[in-house]
């Protein structure tokens, strides 16, 4: 999910009350004790990058929707429902298949596939689909790039947070925000990771269950929300809200497809312990992302009819929606727990990104060279710290930068991963070429054209979408490529690789 | 046709479709009248697409499960569809579970609907169509085969080395 709105607001103020901060404080301990338990059970490359294949379902599917749900989801996401109105809702409301939609296009695969090839990251998937170091190369690099990026706007957003509940001002914030999640990811990896996503999911679940009755309530009953805002704003209750139909629509194609595409999230299918029990994976996802969205969906409108009816001064950014809601309509303990919720959402996406990215530096970019021997453990924490150091730097530059650095993390993703990955290990007739051309063309149009608008020497036209147009344009090519290279393409996938597809 | 070449023609269908749609944009009148239901219905199209050509088994047919995957291109066409042509509600119009008519449409149905079929069909169909026990058997085979030939492929070179 994309972070860059929380961006748009300062520090939400009012948050450094006693109740507020020691939630925050002992939310930090139980992640502490998490971390300290992981890091003594990772001892090796396995458990520190795919938790040594030991997950049930339900930590399976938790820590999913954790990683797929970062702060935006808490914060960003409702201040845009109040802002824009239904059309927001476009962005999430692919949630209802997209659960079942993994599982069934990469879940049996991927973790079959890891079997097979004791895979580790997704570009090893990809290398291995393809036999190709280049194809793996080249789509570590993607991951590295948005990595980045991306790691950058959510430690920003993790940043403002503590600094609004601490006030030890924003620059220290991102550096204590970071060390926080850096203190179970270079440890403990994604062991550490996966287990405190758990209970991060938990903290995320509970408080969005409980907002989503306050406001309901606090609004009068969805049937007064809905009945205020057509008299004052009939715009926002509409189901495209203030966007146009194609910009909504673009919306649900861009998180819907893309989904297949996010690292981050389907690489969690290779730490299943048991294939079989892939079963309830998509039931306990989709109902874990369903309750978790509640709070997107019901505080957004709730907001922008206590402010239509004048029962909420109005918000100086839509950002402020979530804090001056809870703050203002629900007791404290749970303002406090939304914080967590929303420090939790953004945690659990860093540790995440950090385990991806460390991953591509130690595992996959020295393979895609045909260097051996590396000391994935060792290297791998090590490029952990570097990643958060990096992203916390890039975190302190202005705002309007960071934001153009995360913005194009999801988009990128899905535009250089699903093709290759998602269809890919689905299609025995693609080619390496479609697989290498594809990826090249999403990294090229998204880094491109968001570049250009970046620096206001191009934008596309109202109606056109960079993620949208990258992740068409490189599904359009990765088809016509293979199909060009079709003869023999079936034969050239390594056996036991198309025995898994075929499975 | 088999179920897995008809998934990949639509996804083919569909991603053309969307960038039809992206690059109207740059005509001088702005986008056409036709972008929004073209949109839709390539959104109708990829989705239960990329649900069938995941559900595919090497070249058979989806058995049970082309039920849930057309109630999932009937949901979405039929909910984007009704939200781009039904006429807009007033004040004055009867809510739907709360909301305005089309908004209900669009929430409940596309929102909750596949939530509700979606992962209980999974569930339903996975012994019997998605992953057997002879299937893992079959795949932990080539996995020792393939460790064993790492293996010795190992030491071959560490004896060349030698």
């Amino acid at each position: 999910m994309p972070a860059p709105a929380i961006l748009q607001a300062s520090a939400p103020s009012g948050l450094a009350h006693p109740t507020i901060v020691a939630v925050a404080l002992l939310y930090v301990a139980v992640v502490a004790a998490i971390a300290a338990w992981a890091a003594r059970r990772t001892r090796t490359a396995g458990d520190f990058f795919v938790a040594g294949r030991r997950l049930g379902p339900w930590t399976l599917a938790i820590a999913s929707m954790s990683a797929t749900l970062s702060g935006f989801a808490f914060v960003g996401g409702p201040g845009l429902v109040q802002a824009i109105g239904l059309g927001a809702i476009h962005i999430v409301l692919s949630a209802s298949i997209t659960g079942a939609m993994g599982a069934w296009v990469l879940g049996k695969r991927l973790r079959l596939l890891a079997e097979v090839r004791e895979l580790v990251t997704v570009p090893d998937a990809i290398g291995a689909r393809y036999d190709s170091r280049a194809a793996q190369g080249l789509s570590a690099v993607t991951i590295l790039v948005a990595v980045v990026g991306y790691t950058a706007t959510n430690v920003l957003a993790l940043g403002l947070i503590v600094h609004a509940v601490f006030g030890i001002g924003l620059g220290w914030a991102i550096w204590i925000g970071m060390l926080v999640v850096l203190s179970y990811s270079a440890t403990g990896g994604i062991l550490a990771g996966v287990y405190t996503d758990l209970f991060q999911g938990a903290v995320m679940a509970i408080a969005s269950a409980l907002v989503f009755v306050y406001a309901l309530d606090a609004g009068g009953g969805m049937a007064a929300i809905s009945a205020a805002l057509l008299a004052h704003d009939p715009a926002l209750v509409g189901p495209w809200g203030r966007l146009t139909p194609v910009a909504a629509l673009s919306l649900f194609f861009v998180f819907g497809v893309g989904s297949l595409g996010q690292p981050h999230v389907v690489h969690k299918f290779y730490m299943l312990r048991d294939p079989r029990r892939l079963k309830w994976y998509p039931l306990l996802m989709t109902a874990s992302m369903a309750v978790t969205l509640l709070l997107f969906f019901a505080v957004g409108l709730a907001a922008a009819a206590l402010v239509a009816t004048g029962r909420m001064a109005p918000l100086a950014t839509p950002d402020e929606a979530t804090p001056r809601f809870v703050l203002e309509f629900t007791p404290r303990l749970l303002a406090a727990i939304v914080f967590a919720g929303a420090a939790a959402a953004i945690m659990s996406t860093v540790n995440s990104f950090l385990s991806i990215g460390a991953a591509a530096v130690t595992h996959d970019l020295p393979r895609a060279l045909g260097l051996r021997g590396v000391r994935e453990l060792r290297w791998g924490r090590i490029a952990t710290v570097a990643i958060a150091v990096l992203a916390a730097l890039l975190a302190q530059l202005p705002g309007v930068l960071v934001a153009f650095l995360g913005i194009f993390g999801f988009g990128l993703f899905a535009s250089t991963l699903v093709p290759a990955l998602a269809i890919g290990l689905n299609w025995p007739g693609a080619t390496r070429a479609g697989a290498i051309a594809s990826i090249a063309t999403g990294l090229a149009v998204t880094l491109a054209l968001e570049t250009l608008a970046y620096v206001r020497a191009f934008s596309l036209p109202a109606g056109a979408s960079v993620s949208g147009l990258a992740l068409a344009l490189s599904l359009v090519v990765f088809f016509v490529v293979s199909w060009l290279g079709r003869r023999g393409a079936a034969a050239a996938v390594p056996a036991d690789v198309r025995a898994v597809m075929e499975s | 046709m088999t179920t897995r070449r008809l998934a990949l023609l639509s996804i083919f269908a569909a991603a053309l479709a969307v960038l039809a749609v992206q690059l109207a944009a740059f005509l001088p009148g702005g986008l056409p009248a036709w972008a929004a239901p073209a949109l839709a219905a390539a959104i109708a199209l990829a989705l239960p697409a990329l649900l069938a050509l995941g559900a595919a088994r090497n070249d058979r047919g989806l058995g049970r499960l082309l039920w849930p995957f057309l109630a999932t291109f009937v949901i979405l066409a039929g909910g984007f569809g009704a939200a781009l042509f039904l006429p807009p509600e007033s004040a004055a119009d009867p809510l739907w579970f709360g909301l305005p008519r089309r908004a209900a449409i669009v929430l409940v149905g596309i929102g909750l609907l596949p939530m509700l079929v979606l992962p209980l069909a999974y569930a339903a169909a996975f012994d019997e169509h998605t992953l057997r026990p002879e299937d893992i058997a079959r795949i932990r085979r080539l996995a020792e085969q393939a460790k064993e030939r790492r293996a010795a492929s190992a030491d071959a070179e560490a004896h060349a080395e030698r």
